[in-house]
């Protein structure tokens, strides 16, 4: 069983689309003890891995946040609490959804955002020939 | 290619055929193989690509950047830059302070990337006329240039801190009246105001923070003789009133919108519509045809107010 909670953003291109760059930001901009608990991906439907992303998960908008294979923010971009929120309703363990819960007053946190959206891979396959290893 | 033709669709008015705009953007920089990024900081780069895109898809207008950055950056934004896309903002200066507090000042012609603009519309304006093709200023709406200052935080704020929210988006349209004024001065036909996440949103919170930011860039616009757009991106319908509602003689929409609804909505409001050939599903990943898919835009669009635009 998986120890993360798995997020995948599903984008046009969070570059060149600011709904999509600030779908991303959501994320990335989570405190620390969150990340600590998420594994999350940019999945731009400019290439065929993003188009597969978007069809297994029958996304219908762009840009969607999916959190543990549900669309929950569709075309929305998520209030913090609104995504605390979310993620305690489908954390892996009962420790987990506590510790989530615990961080909802905590607020987004700017300070590792371009570090945690490396990691993510946003903005690094956008192009029609890209991969995305997952 | 024909100029007036375009100014009348966006301004609602019946065309014989629809005008075109392709929102070639980054693309420009593609077609005369060069990186995104040098041409977007090289003057003559960047009028020689949008002339060159102009000519090449026999444009009625084309913008002379579709980079949404440009504002956010000449108040002291970070750029990430990009070979192959737009450059993205890397830094809020508002993520925990106001625009007042963190020091901010409005631009002027000689803040960031604004020299460059100037002196590639100077250079690109009378090619663009010869060719009959408009020139169009695009800049950052108010809501997108709010998350660019205080970041993801603003989408909490606009219902959490709506004093905090109030003041970035204020500053935002205060700068993007500026953009506008820019804009005007450099001979733009017409001048939208781009506002992509805006479509993220309830149309409360637009009524709220996006139509009153506005205000200012549109009279500036429409004072000056010059016409007026709203552009926004994405499943955009629950604020679709609005945005007809704004002030602009028109919007554009992208490819998740509906055209017949758009068509009707439009018309109701008596403003132009464009939009809105599939850019991902049809022309980047060849899904649909791209040949399908423009007549189905354009028998949906119709020959009154509408451009036939990339959405």
């Amino acid at each position: 069983m998986a120890d993360k909670l798995n997020i995948d953003v599903v984008t046009l291109d969070s570059v060149q689309c600011a709904a999509c760059g600030y779908m991303m930001e959501s994320i990335a901009a989570l405190p620390t003890d969150v990340q600590d608990m998420i594994e999350y991906t940019e999945w731009s439907i400019k290439n065929k891995d993003g188009i597969g992303k978007f069809m297994e998960l029958s996304v219908k908008v762009l840009p969607t946040i999916c959190i543990e294979r549900d669309c929950v923010f569709e075309s929305i971009i998520p209030q913090y609490e609104e995504l605390i929120d979310e993620m305690a309703k489908r954390a892996l363990s009962d420790d987990m959804r506590d510790r989530i819960q615990s961080l909802r007053d905590h607020g987004f946190d700017f300070d590792k955002i371009q570090e945690n959206l490396a990691r993510a891979g946003a903005g690094a396959h956008t192009r029609t020939d890209s991969e995305v290893k997952k | 290619m024909a100029k007036q033709k375009l100014i009348d669709a966006y301004r609602g008015k019946r065309t014989d055929t629809p005008p075109w705009v392709p929102y070639a953007g980054v693309h420009c920089a593609f077609l005369i193989n060069e990186p995104a990024d040098k041409m977007l900081k090289d003057p003559e780069l960047l009028a020689k690509g949008v002339v060159n895109a102009a000519k090449r898809y026999k444009a009625d207008g084309i913008p002379l950047v579709f980079d949404l950055s440009v504002e956010a950056n000449s108040v002291g934004c970070d750029l990430k830059w990009w070979p192959d896309n737009v450059p993205s903002v890397t830094t809020h200066p508002c993520s925990d302070k106001t625009p007042a507090d963190a020091g901010l000042k409005l631009p002027t012609k000689e803040s960031g990337r604004w020299p460059v603009l100037y002196e590639a519309a100077r250079i690109a304006r009378p090619q663009l006329d010869e060719l009959d093709c408009c020139l169009m200023g695009l800049f950052c709406g108010p809501l997108t240039l709010g998350a660019h200052l205080a970041g993801v935080r603003i989408f909490t704020d606009v219902y959490k801190h709506k004093e905090f929210a109030a003041e970035v988006c204020k500053f935002a349209g205060e700068i993007g009246a500026r953009a506008a004024e820019f804009y005007v001065e450099m001979g733009c036909d017409i001048i939208a105001n781009v506002d992509p996440v805006a479509s993220q949103i309830r149309p409360e919170t637009f009524r709220e923070y996006v139509t009153p930011n506005c205000q200012a860039s549109t009279k500036i616009i429409n004072d000056s003789g010059t016409t007026s757009s709203f552009f926004i991106c994405g499943d955009a319908t629950k604020v679709m009133v609005e945005v007809c509602k704004v002030g602009t003689h028109g919007f554009a929409i992208d490819e998740q919108m509906n055209m017949n609804f758009i068509r009707d909505l439009a018309r109701k409001y008596k403003v132009g519509f464009g939009g809105n050939l599939k850019l991902t599903l049809a022309l980047s990943l060849g899904l649909l045809s791209p040949r399908e898919d423009a007549i189905v835009s354009i028998a949906a669009g119709g020959h009154e107010g509408y451009t036939f635009a990339p959405g």
